[in-house]
Formats: C-alpha cells, sequence, structure tokens
C-alpha cells in the first residue's frame, strides 16, 4: 500500500481534465504552470509516447511481415519444356498414356535430384497431332486417371468427368475443362513429343498459371 | 462511438484500459521505473520476431540449420528478422540484472511485495531457460556442442542425472529428437509459463503499486554509485592485470577513467549529500502512469531497440557451420552469460565428479536461493544492506569470471583456430550452397563433407603429412608434428613444381627427394649426367605439366613450348623414354608419366605407388592408401577409400566447387 494517504486514488484521476485540475491544484510545485501550458504538455506527451511506441513495435513487425510475405516477390513458374515420348510410343487409337514429369525441383532451400513433379495424359489424334493435359483435376487438383471401361477420363475425389478432348461432361463439378498444355508442333514433325507443363489454378473458371 | 459503447457494454474494455494506463504513480514518473517496462518490451520483441521466426524454421538435423540459413540469407529481411531475435535475446539479460538491481535497491520486495518478488526470479531462470533452449535451435556448430556441455552438466545431478539427460535429448544421441523437444521448450512450453507468470507479476506489481523511489538523499544514491563503482573496479584491475591494451592501449585508460568518475561521485555524495535534501529537492508532486511515466518507458524501449539494430547491424548474427557430431568444435562456448559458470567449473575446487556435483547445480543452487530468501533477509535495514552488498559481490563477481573467461579464450591459441576455422569453414559452405544451387536433401553438411577444399586439408594433415609437407605446414596451417622426409606438395604436378623437380639442385633438396632413397637414384644421376639449360626444363615441365590438365586456374602454358616439351624427352633428345613411359611409349623403369598428375594418376599413385606402372620395388616406405596387392599375391587393406583419396586429389589438384570462379576473377 503506498503511504501516502492523503494522495487522492488513481480511479478518481479517470480523465485528462482530471489529472490537469489535479496538477494545477498543487501549487507546491506547478505554481507558475497554468491549466492550458499544462494540457499543452500533456499532449506533446502522449503524442511522443504514441510515436516512439509506434516505431519500436513496428520495427520487429515490419521485419515478420516482410520476412513472411517474401513469397509474393518471388519469380512465378515459367513451365517446364520436356521430351516426354516419341509420337510411335503413343497408341494409334487415341488411348490417352500418362507421362511423368521429371524435373530438378527447389523447395526452399533444399534441391532435390531429378523427380517427379507432376504428371500429363498424352493422347494421338488421327490425324497425326498429340493432345497434352496437367492430370490434375481442375477444381481441387485430385489427379484426374483414365477410365478404360467408358473410354473418358474422370477424377476420383468429386466424380468430375471429361472427354478425351478435356471437355467437361454431364453434371461434373470442374469449374472447366481439363488444362491442356502446349505441344511443340516443330517437334511433333520429327516424331518427338516435347510438352511445356505447367500447373493452373484451381477452382476458377479460366485456367491462369499459378 | 455507439460501437465502442457496444463493445464496452459487453466487455468493460474502457474501464480496463482507465485501470491500466491511469495508474497513480506516487512522486512523478522517473527514469529508474523503466526497467520493469523494457523488459516487457524485449519479451514482446521476442515473441513477435520469434512467432514470424516459427513461420520458417523447421526443427529437424537435416534442416535445421538449412531454414535458418534460409530465413538469414535468401529471405527478404531474414536477417534482420533473426538479427532482432538474436540479439534482443541478449540485451535481455542485461535489462534483467538491472531490474532486479533497481527493485532491490528500493526495497520493493519488502512487505507486502514479496511474493512479486519471487515470481519475478522465477521470471529470471525462465527467461535463461528460454535462452538456453534457443541456442540450439540453428543447429549449428556453437549451438549444438554448447548445448552437449549443457546437457553433459545435466547428467551430473545426483540421483536422476543420466535419465534426465536422456529424456531432455531425446535418447542417447543428439538428434531429431533434441531439437523437436528443445523446440517445444524455447517456443512453447517456457514462453507459456513465462507468460503466466508475467500475467501474475503484472496483477501484483498494480495490486502493490510503484515502490517510490526515495527522495535523492544520500542513502538512495550511493546504493546506485557504489553498485557501479564495484563493477567499474573489477573491470579496471582485470584490464589492466590482462593487458586489454595489446591492441587498443587506450582501452583500459578509458574503463579506469569510468571508474574515476564513479568513484569521485561517491566521494562527492559521501561528503556533501545530506541525509535529507528535501529541502533542496523537495518531494516531487504525484504523476501519472499515462502519458508521464510510459513516454519515459517507450524512450527507454526505442533506447534497447536501438542498442539492439546497433548490433545487429555492426555485429551481424552469426550462423556457424552446420552441427557436425563427428567434428568437435574447439571453439564451443555457450552464450556469453553462461561463460561465468563455464569459466568456474575450470577452476580447481570445482575439478572431479564431486567439483562438477558442488560448480554446477550446489554453487549455482546455494546463490539463486539466496537471492531467493533476500524478501526475507532485508526486512530490516541491515538485512537490507546484506542484499545489496550481497547481490553487488554477486554481480561484481560475474562480471570478473565472465572477463577471465573471455580473457582465457583470447589467449587461447586453439580457441582462436577454432574460430578462425569456424568462420572459414561457414563462409565456404555458403560458396558450396550458391555453387550447388540449394541444398541437397541430405543437409549442407553432406555438401562440406564432398568438398575436397574443406575435407582436402583435414584428410592430408591426417593421412599424408606425417610424411609430406604442404607448403612447410601439415595442410591445414598447423606445424608439421615430425620431420618431412617426403616432397612438399604444395601446387604438385604445376609447372613450378616440375620445373622445380627437374632441376638437380631442388631435386635433391628437401623440398623434393632430399630425404628419401631417390636423392642419389637413378633420376639425379640422370639430371646430373644431362646437364639441363634453363629452357630445357622450361619446355619439360610445360609439356609434363599439360599432362595432368585441365587443372583449374593453372596456365598449361602456350602449345608451341608444350610440343618442344615432348619432343625433347622423346629417344632422340633427352631420351626420358628410356626409363619412363611418356604418352603410353617407354620404358618401366620409372614411373609411368601417361597422364602424369592428371587425377585418376594420382588416385592410382597414391592408392598403390609400388605398383609396377609406378615405383615397384624401388617404392620408399610410402603405403598404399587404397587395397591393393602385394607382392606376395595377397590384397593389402589400404587406409583410405576411393572417396578420401579423391577429396585429397582433388584439393591438390586445386579443383573444387567455386574454384574457377575464383581463379577467373
Amino acid at each position: 500500500m503506498s503511504e501516502q494517504g492523503d494522495q487522492p486514488a488513481a480511479d478518481d484521476a479517470g480523465d485528462d481534465q482530471a489529472t490537469a485540475a489535479d496538477a494545477g491544484a498543487d501549487k507546491a510545485t506547478a505554481a507558475d504552470a497554468g491549466v492550458g501550458d499544462e494540457q499543452r504538455r500533456e499532449f506533446m506527451a502522449k503524442a511522443a509516447s504514441f510515436a516512439f511506441g509506434g516505431i519500436i513495435v513496428a520495427i520487429p513487425a515490419g521485419a515478420g511481415l516482410a520476412t513472411l510475405l517474401s513469397p509474393l516477390s518471388a519469380p512465378g513458374q515459367k513451365g517446364l519444356k520436356r521430351r516426354l515420348a516419341s509420337v510411335s510410343d503413343l497408341p494409334e487409337d487415341g488411348t490417352p498414356v500418362r507421362y511423368d514429369v521429371v524435373s530438378e525441383r527447389k523447395d526452399a532451400w533444399t534441391r532435390y535430384p531429378k523427380k517427379a513433379v507432376g504428371s500429363v495424359w498424352l493422347r494421338r489424334l488421327p490425324d497425326g497431332g498429340v493432345l497434352a493435359f496437367n492430370t490434375s483435376c481442375p477444381h481441387l487438383g485430385c489427379a484426374v486417371g483414365y477410365e478404360k471401361g467408358i473410354d473418358k477420363f474422370s477424377c476420383p475425389c468429386h466424380m468430375s468427368v471429361f472427354g478425351l478432348d478435356g471437355e467437361r461432361l454431364g453434371e461434373s463439378v470442374s469449374p472447366r475443362g481439363m488444362d491442356s498444355l502446349e505441344v511443340d508442333q516443330e517437334k511433333l514433325q520429327d516424331g518427338e513429343v516435347w510438352v511445356t507443363f505447367m500447373n493452373f489454378r484451381t477452382k476458377i473458371g479460366d485456367k491462369v498459371p499459378v | 462511438m455507439s460501437l465502442f459503447k457496444w463493445i464496452d457494454d459487453r466487455t468493460g474494455i474502457a474501464g480496463l484500459t482507465k485501470e491500466a494506463l491511469f495508474e497513480r504513480v506516487p512522486g512523478g514518473a522517473r527514469w529508474r521505473y523503466v526497467w520493469g517496462s523494457t523488459l516487457t518490451f524485449a519479451i514482446m520483441v521476442q515473441f513477435i520476431t520469434g512467432v514470424f521466426l516459427w513461420m520458417a524454421y523447421s526443427p529437424s538435423a537435416t534442416s535445421a540449420w538449412e531454414s535458418v540459413y534460409y530465413i538469414q540469407y535468401e529471405m527478404s529481411f531474414g536477417w534482420l528478422l533473426r538479427g532482432i531475435h538474436h540479439w534482443t535475446a541478449q540485451i535481455m539479460v542485461i535489462l534483467l540484472v538491472l531490474h532486479l538491481v533497481q527493485v532491490v535497491i528500493d526495497c520493493a520486495y519488502r512487505a507486502p511485495r514479496e511474493f512479486n518478488f519471487w515470481f519475478g526470479v522465477l521470471l529470471l531462470f525462465l527467461t535463461l531457460g528460454i535462452s538456453l533452449t534457443g541456442y540450439l535451435l540453428p543447429w549449428d556448430q556453437k549451438g549444438f556442442w554448447a548445448t552437449r556441455v549443457a546437457t553433459e552438466l545435466m547428467e551430473a545431478t545426483p540421483a536422476i542425472g543420466p535419465e534426465l539427460q536422456r529424456v531432455v535429448v531425446g535418447g542417447s544421441d543428439y538428434g531429431h529428437h533434441t531439437l523437436t523437444r528443445f523446440f517445444a521448450l524455447h517456443a512453447g512450453v517456457l514462453p507459456g509459463a513465462l507468460v503466466l507468470l508475467i500475467v501474475v507479476h503484472i496483477y501484483l506489481f498494480r495490486r502493490h503499486g510503484i515502490t517510490e523511489a526515495k527522495p535523492a538523499t544520500r542513502a538512495g544514491a550511493l546504493y546506485y554509485w557504489c553498485g557501479g563503482a564495484v563493477i567499474s573496479g573489477t573491470l579496471t584491475v582485470v584490464a589492466f592485470v590482462f593487458g586489454w591494451g595489446e591492441e587498443k592501449p587506450w582501452a583500459p585508460w578509458v574503463i579506469a577513467l569510468v571508474f574515476a568518475a564513479v568513484v569521485g561521485r561517491v566521494a562527492f555524495l559521501f561528503r556533501n549529500g545530506s541525509d535529507d535534501d528535501s529541502a533542496r529537492r523537495p518531494r516531487r508532486k504525484d504523476g501519472m502512469f499515462w502519458p508521464d511515466q510510459i513516454l519515459r518507458d517507450a524512450i527507454a524501449c526505442f533506447a534497447v531497440m536501438a542498442a539492439v539494430l546497433f548490433f545487429v547491424f555492426w555485429k551481424g548474427t552469426e550462423l556457424t557451420p552446420p552441427a557436425n557430431p563427428a567434428e568437435s568444435y574447439d571453439a564451443a562456448r555457450p552464450d556469453w552469460y553462461f561463460m561465468s559458470l563455464f569459466y568456474m567449473l575450470k577452476l580447481p575446487p570445482f575439478q572431479g565428479a564431486v567439483g562438477l556435483v558442488l560448480g554446477a547445480i550446489i554453487v549455482p543452487g546455494i546463490l539463486a536461493t539466496l537471492v531467493f530468501l533476500m524478501p526475507l533477509i532485508g526486512k530490516h535495514k541491515v538485512g537490507h544492506w546484506i542484499n545489496v552488498v550481497g547481490l553487488y559481490l554477486l554481480i561484481g563477481g560475474f562480471v570478473v569470471l565472465t572477463a577471465l573467461a573471455f580473457n582465457y579464450d583470447a589467449r587461447d591459441e586453439k580457441y582462436r583456430q577454432g574460430v578462425a576455422a569456424a568462420h572459414e569453414e561457414a563462409a565456404r559452405v555458403k560458396e558450396l550452397i550458391v555453387e550447388n544451387g540449394g541444398i541437397p536433401p541430405e543437409g549442407a553438411l553432406s555438401l562440406l563433407y564432398s568438398d575436397p577444399k574443406t575435407q582436402g586439408p583435414k584428410l592430408f594433415a591426417a593421412n599424408c603429412a606425417s610424411c609430406h609437407p604442404y607448403g612447410g605446414h601439415d595442410g591445414t596451417g598447423k606445424a608439421l608434428s615430425d620431420e618431412p622426409s617426403a616432397p612438399d606438395l604444395e601446387g604438385v604436378g604445376g609447372f613450378d613444381w616440375i620445373a622445380g623437380l627437374l632441376t638437380l639442385e631442388h631435386y635433391q633438396s628437401e623440398r623434393y627427394f632430399g630425404n628419401t632413397a631417390f636423392k642419389d637414384g637413378d633420376m639425379a644421376e640422370a639430371l646430373e649426367e644431362l646437364e639441363l639449360t634453363e629452357d630445357d626444363v622450361r619446355a619439360a615441365a610445360a609439356a609434363l605439366a599439360s599432362e595432368g590438365a585441365p587443372r583449374v586456374g593453372a596456365g598449361t602454358g602456350d602449345q608451341a613450348q608444350i610440343d618442344t616439351g615432348f619432343a625433347l624427352m622423346g629417344e632422340d633428345e633427352l631420351a626420358c623414354t628410356d626409363c619412363h613411359k611418356i604418352k603410353g611409349e617407354g620404358g618401366k623403369k620409372g614411373p609411368d608419366l601417361t597422364g602424369y598428375m592428371s587425377r585418376q594418376w594420382m588416385i592410382d599413385f597414391i592408392g598403390n605407388p609400388a605398383h609396377t606402372r609406378f615405383y615397384g620395388d624401388d617404392n620408399d616406405r610410402m603405403p598404399n592408401f587404397l587395397d591393393a596387392e602385394g607382392p606376395d599375391g595377397e590384397v593389402e587393406a589400404g587406409k583410405l577409400d576411393l572417396e578420401r583419396v579423391g577429396l585429397i586429389v582433388d584439393w591438390l589438384r586445386g579443383e573444387w566447387p567455386g574454384a574457377g570462379r575464383a581463379a577467373a576473377e
């Protein structure tokens, strides 16, 4: 307990005016300090407290936020151009075949040796062209499979069904058809299938690279 | 406003804020009251930065160092974040001590505030616990080896020591579970307990109010200034006794000057201060916590942050090489505030098993108990004096032991070499990560293990330097332990080295074969007979050096000279081919010079120098370092494996990741 029982209790001096009045009443030390001066001084003290307080909290919090948000300034993906197969490897009847896309991958600090980063459905067309689809479903990213029985693509997670041309069929929840990938036409002339692999954002109607 | 009222009606937030801010400060706001607030601020900074670091940290033996590396060097402003966290932890220890000193001097532990004092002491130990566990988390050499020492000390605990150590370490060996446990303690258990205790601490503080500092009387001021005199005095003595002025002659005198000033102030107070100078400095009116005291607190916290940033920019935040259990670290030390304890354990009374228990557990335990008892001891004036003097002695002892510890290290050659080696290795691992484009999944240590520049010298010193010098030393820069008895291998296979070999005077010197059976062998005779001109030597050296090429960073000379050299060594001229095979053609008496000093040639040579392709029966003492068939047809085991021989060879040849770039620059 405080030894100065005669002083007003803290709770009574609830707001600025009470404080200023207290100060004014204490003539022994603040005889020449008018109420206005006291208020100005107190305002300055409050402003300075906010300024210093703001700066010292902003520094650690700012450093933290800058670090936290650093992924936003990281470069986006450019797409990986890979040779996946020869045209002759693909069945002539147009049955899709799955190929893994192998690449070196960097995950934050770790550099992984070459390994699969995704996969692609390749399908030979009667006119000699080749269709390529990213196997991940545009709905939520599950791996879309090929159902032999119905000769269609289907996603095991939410039963979206896609035709062999990648278009949605029936009541599919997928917001768009399967994501086609670019096949290098020049290389195709030489019988080689080169695909530019990339991932796209899920859940939206438009095909936007991640 | 109505929204605020709506919230206030349901939470009472306005009343709470009022209560928090409009605390009466008896005797007015004072600077000496800021220490508790700066501590609260420091803890808050640690929580903020800690949570953000947590978002990027990965506690496992193969990813902890790597993730800290990523924070420090690759994430934007990660260095600042980690720097603030690291340096605030250091400064917090000082703030803790200042807070304790201020509380003791002002008798703030007296009734009814005993419990608050005890909670404060618990907070002090909790903070030290958080620091100790945090030290390990980067999983670098420094933290790893320091923590090993700390947990070994734990083993000295009577009765449950070994079990306790095993539980804390998460097994008999240090690894993933040591990190996960320390991390949970550092970021979960201990901070959780800290928050609880702080809430109680601040609640009790508010319940009893600020302890008013004594008016500016002699006694009140003398406490502070005597404390300053004790610390500056011990520092002065230490500075002069241990000659801290060797590099900076002014340093001890500056400390002495501070000491003199403090003593002057004490003397002045003693002569001229009055026991009650309230006539001169009347007791000040009461102030309010907000904004008077808060402004002072904010400015003090600002100064703390400025000091933290000063250290972040001036000293940086160290990350020593990744923890390597296989390689002891000569510079393993705890954080500076544990150095006194660390040094104390080196002193004679604390040697041996009993001494260890005494020094690591009993003595700190007694001191902690004494601090704990302070509120009871300090009930009366004499007791208070005992507390103040005791605390000053404790701090003085802490300062002296800390100074002695740093002083000891500064003169310890092994420690200095350890620090230098760690700096070099830390820089090297960074280079390797950049060269490799990232860290392999096995962790950064694997990069160092497969790096010729790092491993070559160590392997050379351990396996080759008992006979071969390298530039006069053992490869790592240390002096040779034995007299050299074989050629110096610095620059081996390069133009200069070969040119030296082809000059009789050098050939017979200590640098080459002076201490071997070859000193007066056939090659020496041949060199004596041939009387090579300088041009001959240059041409032959250029030709032979080209056999070992491509060698990073060492030019092989122009093609014309190389062609001349090969022609010169042929049978029509010097007839080296009488004894040596060159480019697959020639005699078998001397070593085959086809691909001379190329990577494969050297590996084969080191693998088995007594092979007919090299010295055959003439081999002088050099063992086979790889498994090889001996003369009796039995396989003799080599001391090394292919990988390590390769590392030595690559290092001798100057071929390691980044060497080309360094040479180009």
